[in-house]
């Protein structure tokens, strides 16, 4: 029989799929025909599977060759097939030793054999390792990426004709080493740098403790960016999970780097204002992940808030609520994880002096209404923490006081994580519906303060709830088991007041 | 010589320019008169002051802007002062009383004799819960030369005199004459265009002095707030609730940082007593800035 099956790996959005790639050569013209939706990119690689072949030696069947990709009806992308599809030709023709049915096979080739590394090994080897697959053939390059998915052997190669040599039994190549996680800590900026604002940097670390969304606002010079600069100083370290989670999206979008691919530190993204809504939340004709979900399980910050164009800001809505982007083409729909905290930051005015006490501020009323205006109710909503920076007063700003380390805090936050996550599984700023209710239940003394809270200041429903979540993290923080009424207190106090928004 | 609710009603006390008890205000104007001859509460001579003056022919608005002007500054915890002449004059001391507020009449005459003698009860009322003042001794009649010499008083005592409703030649310009020479506020009570009795106190403000839109103006102006909302305000807070009140109501307005500094307390334990004071309608924040609620 002139049919051979060989196993390769296909990718959408995050998700990987099983590809086999089936090859059959028979009598006929000859020809060289790849089906089941390739792209361009699959269609190219005809060419320099050809190329590989006659390069190395061994013979182009000049017969009519037709290689399917199953599932047929899928489409598929990349130059990953070129491997597979040589090795599939030189196999069906009888020149090469098949390989083992449980091998999975994904590489670049260029046209003197070299295996060149793909975009989004790590999510295609975790897949391939979901569905069975005990060994992946991968370039080097890629090698150390896919050996985080653990329990599959990687066998990395320069060239093919190593892999063939493994496969005909005349030189193995050793599995890769498990690529090894190191625990490293965020270098670099320090909290012990910014003077005063002492409210500010306890709203920020109650913000860090549950992965609250915080937007900070105050005129210029306060020390905003500067604060929120540090933030990954204090941010607690990422499980393997978690690791593994954002390596894969930043292994799709092809930021992972070859030696060391694996995202350790909770990733920090702060894109420009200028952005565009594909650049935020992704976008292509195959979607790469934009910022929202590069900046999964870690901060995204936006400076200069009301700045950002208003479709960008509004595309924040669905992955602040459910902690992804679903982006929807017309063949099939992507879906990105993007668990960011987002931390936000602006100037209460165009000129940005508006509340200084030099009263600098030139906008007008209409003005300043306008500029609040542009971050919509419904993304003000999403926001748990606001908070007022005032401008650094000069006796603070050249007082030689030491303040808190990054360390102190950093440790702090990491065991209100630690009370989090063994109490519920999830962050206090993801606590939804019924988890809610059973976390975050409060006395009736602190009920009847909601109440006068609500009425009082003619809170929304999803204010109360933002507030009891910020709550249960300050007292979290406090170690105290229950939400009493002075943490709802505090609570209240980063509500959006009504002079943020007129 | 008269009885009140078993009370004696106070004899004359002589308060000279070097004692302690003369008023520093009073002090400060270039011919302070040298002896005051008071009947009264002489500590109210020490309280904040506010003149309220205008025509002893008085219209219907005119009183009741007199009254209400007196009532709602006698709330604020605020002296109010007026020359115990018919019309505007009695209804701001009117005002006060019914505030229970406390007030001081400057006479044009010695202490003991009542002028106009309609105001009797009046009188022996701000005898009783106020003051009454004179820098003429007892016996002495009014004449048409006491009354701007004792303008000149009223003016003095107070930090603000405000003009309720004044002929074109009215007695209380001289007072706000007075009052302006002394460098204090002169406020004036404006009147419809088509009667007499406006043109003084509306001519006051074509010349400068501060309109009245609201009693409540001159209160804010000066920077008061009402006695009984601070009484009643600091009377439910807690200790340190009450340190973070009156940090705010000395100081005007202050950040939660500047708070922190100036209680010593963390930003968790002041932002959590803001929010508390904020919901018993003593506070209030905007833009990161906490005042006192209005």
């Amino acid at each position: 029989m002139n049919a051979y099956i060989i196993k390769s790996i296909g990718l959408a959005g995050l998700n990987g799929f099983d590809v086999i790639v089936e090859t059959s050569i028979t009598n006929g013209l000859p020809a060289f025909v790849i089906v089941g939706l390739p792209d361009n990119s699959v269609q190219e690689s005809r060419e320099r599977v050809r190329a590989v072949i006659k390069n190395l030696g061994y013979e182009f069947p000049m017969r009519r060759i037709l290689v399917n990709l199953a599932p047929a009806d899928t489409r598929k992308e990349g130059s990953i097939y070129d491997l597979p599809i040589a090795l599939a030709v030189l196999i069906a023709s009888g020149q090469i030793t098949p390989a083992a049915e449980d091998s999975v096979f994904a590489g670049e080739l260029s046209l003197d054999g070299k295996l060149r590394p793909v975009a989004g090994m790590l999510p295609m080897a975790l897949s391939a390792r979901d569905s069975g697959a005990k060994a992946l053939f991968a370039p080097k390059d890629s090698a150390a990426e896919a050996s985080l998915a653990r329990g599959l052997a990687v066998y990395a190669a320069d060239h093919i004709s190593e892999i063939i040599d493994h496969l005909n039994g005349a030189g193995e190549i050793c599995p890769a080493e498990e690529c090894q996680p190191l625990f490293s800590e965020a270098k670099g900026l320090d909290f012990s740098d910014i003077k005063g604002q002492a409210a500010a940097r306890r709203a920020i670390e109650i913000a860090v403790s549950g992965a609250h969304n915080m937007l900070l606002s105050g005129t210029a010079g306060g020390g905003k960016s500067m604060m929120v600069k540090r933030i990954p100083s204090i941010l607690p370290p990422m499980t393997m999970e978690e690791m593994i989670e954002t390596t894969a999206i930043h292994s799709v979008a092809g930021l992972t780097s070859k030696s060391n691919p694996l995202v350790r530190q909770r990733p920090f993204r702060s894109p420009h204002h200028t952005i565009s809504a594909a650049g935020a939340a992704g976008g292509g004709k195959t979607p790469k992940p934009g910022e929202m979900s590069l900046s999964h399980n870690g901060v995204l910050f936006l400076d200069e808030f009301p700045e950002f164009r208003r479709d960008v800001l509004e595309s924040l809505r669905q992955p602040m609520e459910d902690g992804y982007v679903t982006i929807t083409r017309a063949n099939r729909s992507y879906k990105y994880p993007s668990g960011f905290m987002l931390v936000g930051a602006m100037n209460p005015c165009k000129c940005g002096w508006h509340g200084h006490p030099s009263g600098k501020c030139v906008c007008s009323e209409e003005s300043i209404k306008n500029y609040m205006m542009r971050i919509s109710g419904p993304i003000l909503d999403r926001i748990d923490l606001f908070v007022n920076v005032p401008p650094v007063k000069y006796a603070e700003l050249t007082s030689v006081s030491e303040a808190e380390t990054s360390e102190k805090i950093r440790d702090r936050v990491v065991r209100t994580r630690e009370l989090q996550m063994s109490r519920q599984g999830t962050t206090n700023s993801r606590l939804m519906g019924g988890l809610m209710k059973t976390y975050c239940g409060i006395s009736r003394e602190g009920e009847l303060m909601m109440k006068s809270a609500y009425e009082k200041f003619s809170l929304s429903a999803r204010a109360y709830s933002k507030i009891i979540k910020v709550a249960r993290t300050i007292a979290d923080m406090s170690g105290s088991p229950d939400i009493e009424t002075e943490h709802l207190a505090e609570a209240i106090q980063y509500r959006r007041s009504g002079t943020l928004l007129v | 010589m008269m009885e009140n609710n078993g009370n004696k009603i106070p004899d004359v006390t002589v308060v000279s320019l070097n004692s302690s008890a003369y008023p520093s205000l009073l002090k400060s104007i270039s011919n302070p008169p040298r002896k005051l001859y008071c009947r009264g509460d002489l500590s109210l001579l020490q309280m904040p002051a506010v003149a309220v003056v205008g025509a002893r022919k008085a219209s219907e608005y005119g009183k009741w802007a007199a009254y209400n002007m007196g009532k709602t500054l006698a709330e604020y915890g605020i002296v109010i002062i007026s020359g115990m002449a018919c019309g505007i004059d009695s209804w701001a001391h009117k005002g006060a009383l019914a505030a229970g507020g406390k007030t001081i009449a400057v006479f044009g005459c010695g202490v003991d004799i009542c002028y106009p003698k309609s105001n009797a009860g009046l009188m022996e009322d701000i005898i009783m819960k106020g003051l009454v003042i004179s820098e003429f001794e007892s016996g002495m009649h009014p004449s048409i030369i006491t009354f701007p010499l004792r303008n000149r008083i009223i003016s003095g005592l107070s930090l603000a005199t405000v003009v309720v409703e004044a002929g074109l030649k009215s007695g209380s310009l001289i007072t706000a004459e007075r009052a302006a020479e002394q460098g204090r506020y002169v406020y004036a009570v404006p009147g419809n265009i088509d009667r007499v009795s406006s043109i003084g106190a509306n001519k006051l403000i074509q010349d400068g002095a501060s309109l009245i839109v609201s009693p409540d103006d001159v209160a804010s102006d000066l920077g008061f707030i009402r006695g009984d909302i601070i009484e009643k305000r600091s009377l439910s807070l807690g200790e340190d609730e009450k340190l973070i009140f009156d940090a705010i109501r000395f100081s005007g307005e202050l950040t939660v940082d500047e708070l922190c500094a100036k209680t010593c307390l963390p930003p968790q334990d002041v932002n959590g007593l803001v929010t508390v004071l904020e919901m018993k309608g003593i506070l209030e924040t905007a833009m990161g800035r906490v005042f006192t609620a209005k």
